[in-house]
């Protein structure tokens, strides 16, 4: 589906560069919303299931060392709905949002709570330390 | 607590001091040693959002039933719709540290204004999704300011801005029922800024007060009428310390006893007054304790002579009990201090209204108000209406009665500056009515 799309996209910037037609202008500027409104940059989450951020492009090529635990509480870092994830270690953020009534996904606090060893999730949130 | 009385050629009569059952609530404004990460003070605009916004959403569909609820990302041109959302207010003559650095330095006045209000000020409205601008003639941008959260019904323009029909605040919250009244007057005291240390504090003043309050002054009727007094508040501003001397240098030994002086000459009078009813010292904006809201008690080893006394409670500000079931919340002042700042209404009282209308008691922090960075909680959001609401370290005394939509009735009360007024004010459990008590020294009438 993301290759699918990425394809349209680019069909549709070639024609632009011709200086194309209104017709295909407005064509392109609606088929181009599709891709921004389903990509998922700043989603809120709220009514859809969120896309995930980090396949936009669908690429796995940026695995490095983490696994899916860790892949799943990125995810969990992003979703606007908990609120901002910076200052606040992962386990402190799903209790906070569990105490609001936002019912995060109860098996991610299981991963964090038995967080030990070397592929294990991170217990800090993804941008500690980098920003 | 008892209160000795001379008979003239009779053998003294005792009069008991009333009593109030207390109950301390101040434990949402302590810290509990939580530490400081680093966080931002992102994390309480989300929680008052989250909250304020399940809030607006219950009320909105008894206010306008039809139309659809968006967020900010979610508006589409020319649709009438509702958003809820935090209000940004953009003040051009907002003080801002990037001042100092910009070019055109004649643009900034030098003297600082007390009011920064401008009317080129315009209002935003900001959710997780973005922010939007507020156009039309519907809200004043003077009332408002940055911090509280409001439900708008409007339309999206073509400017991209979002042109305001109506605007719905949370309003008065419901009251915990007021207890039946109370068949014997029991009165409560509030002084504020009384500012021992300053070149305004009156000695003898305070001391009639304390002597007034605790029985030694006046024939059998005015200690009738003292003995009434079920409890004292001292709302902020108790020392002032100069400040020549807190410049970070060394202080030589005999300018040491200037600092500790102020303190302990409060500490003298607390103990006058602990030993006879039971005390509450709030902190203020220039007393010893931590500069941000919410500000933590008063260490107890500032006053070790009060703090022997059971009576003797140092407690949060802001600060929130209850006495024989009546409920208070009060503060030292900063947070209408601060609204006054940012905004205009036409009294102090006005001020005290809005904060309960938009049930939070201080929508500027973090905005322009110290405040810790909470990262689970807003403290400040008022969640039960209060019976008496104070602020301290006005500049004058007001009091009213604040009448809600759901049968809440509130008493308002602004607690002037003792070391200027020399006034007091007197709260009667009994029907909550509020009398000024004033004291001078000047011999000339």
């Amino acid at each position: 589906m993301a290759s699918g799309d990425i394809k349209g996209f680019y069909r549709q910037k070639k024609k632009q560069q011709k200086g194309g037609i209104t017709k295909s202008v407005s064509a392109s500027a609606s088929k181009k919303k599709k891709p921004s409104k389903s990509g998922g940059s700043a989603t809120l989450g709220a009514t859809d299931p969120q896309t995930p951020v980090l396949f936009a492009h669908g690429a796995f090529d940026l695995t490095d060392d983490y696994g899916e635990d860790e892949e799943r509480l990125r995810q969990f870092d992003m979703d606007m709905r908990y609120g901002p994830c910076i200052g606040l270690t992962r386990l402190q953020r799903w209790e906070r949002a569990s105490s609001m009534g936002l019912q995060p996904p109860a098996d991610l606090r299981n991963l964090l709570s038995r967080a030990s060893g070397p592929k294990s999730p991170d217990l800090e949130c993804l941008w500690e330390g980098r920003v | 607590m008892r209160v000795d009385v001379e008979m003239s050629g009779g053998s003294p009569k005792l009069l008991e001091r009333k009593q109030a059952v207390y109950r301390n609530l101040d434990e949402r404004y302590e810290i509990h040693g939580e530490k400081y990460k680093g966080q931002q003070y992102s994390h309480i605009y989300f929680t008052r959002l989250h909250y304020m916004r399940n809030l607006l959403y219950s009320l909105v569909p008894k206010w306008k039933p039809n139309l659809p609820v968006n967020t900010v990302l979610g508006l589409e041109e020319e649709k009438e719709c509702i958003i809820v959302g935090t209000i940004y207010k953009h003040m051009k003559l907002k003080p801002s540290i990037l001042d100092e650095y910009s070019k055109e330095r004649s643009k900034v006045p030098l003297a600082k204004p007390h009011n920064f209000v401008h009317p080129d000020d315009h209002l935003i409205l900001e959710d997780e999704s973005g922010r939007v601008k507020l156009a039309g003639s519907l809200l004043d941008p003077s009332a408002f300011v940055t911090g509280i959260v409001v439900a708008l019904h409007g339309k999206e323009t073509s400017e991209g801005k979002f042109f305001v029909l109506d605007m719905l605040e949370a309003g008065l919250p419901p009251q915990i029922k007021q207890p039946p009244s109370l068949t014997e007057d029991k009165f409560v005291v509030f002084v504020s800024g009384l500012s021992i240390g300053s070149s305004t504090f009156n000695p003898l003043q305070f001391q009639l007060l304390v002597d007034h309050i605790t029985g030694h002054l006046g024939d059998e009727n005015e200690q009738t009428f003292a003995s009434q007094i079920v409890h004292f508040i001292i709302a902020g501003n108790s020392v002032q310390i100069l400040q020549g001397l807190l410049n970070g240098q060394t202080i030589a030994p005999r300018d040491q006893s200037t600092l500790t002086e102020p303190i302990k000459e409060l500490d003298i009078l607390l103990n006058q007054l602990a030993a006879a009813m039971p005390v509450d010292i709030m902190p203020g904006p220039s007393d010893p304790a931590n500069f941000s809201l919410p500000q933590q008690p008063l260490n107890r080893c500032l006053f070790p002579g009060a703090s022997a006394y059971n009576t003797f409670i140092s407690s949060t500000n802001p600060h929130q009990f209850e006495l024989d079931d009546i409920q208070f919340l009060g503060t030292s002042g900063q947070n209408i201090d601060d609204l006054f700042k940012y905004s205009e209404a036409k009294n102090k009282l006005e001020f005290m209204e809005r904060t309960l209308r938009w049930r939070h008691l201080v929508p500027t922090a973090p905005n322009t108000l110290g405040c810790f960075p909470f990262t689970d909680r807003d403290p400040f959001l008022i969640e039960s209406c209060p019976h008496v609401y104070f602020v301290g370290n006005q500049d004058k005394y007001e009091t009213t009665l604040l009448r809600g939509s759901d049968n809440q009735s509130v008493r308002l009360i602004c607690i002037p500056k003792f070391c200027e007024t020399g006034v007091a004010v007197m709260l009667n459990l009994r029907n909550l009515e509020c009398h000024a008590l004033s004291f001078s020294t000047s011999l000339n009438v």
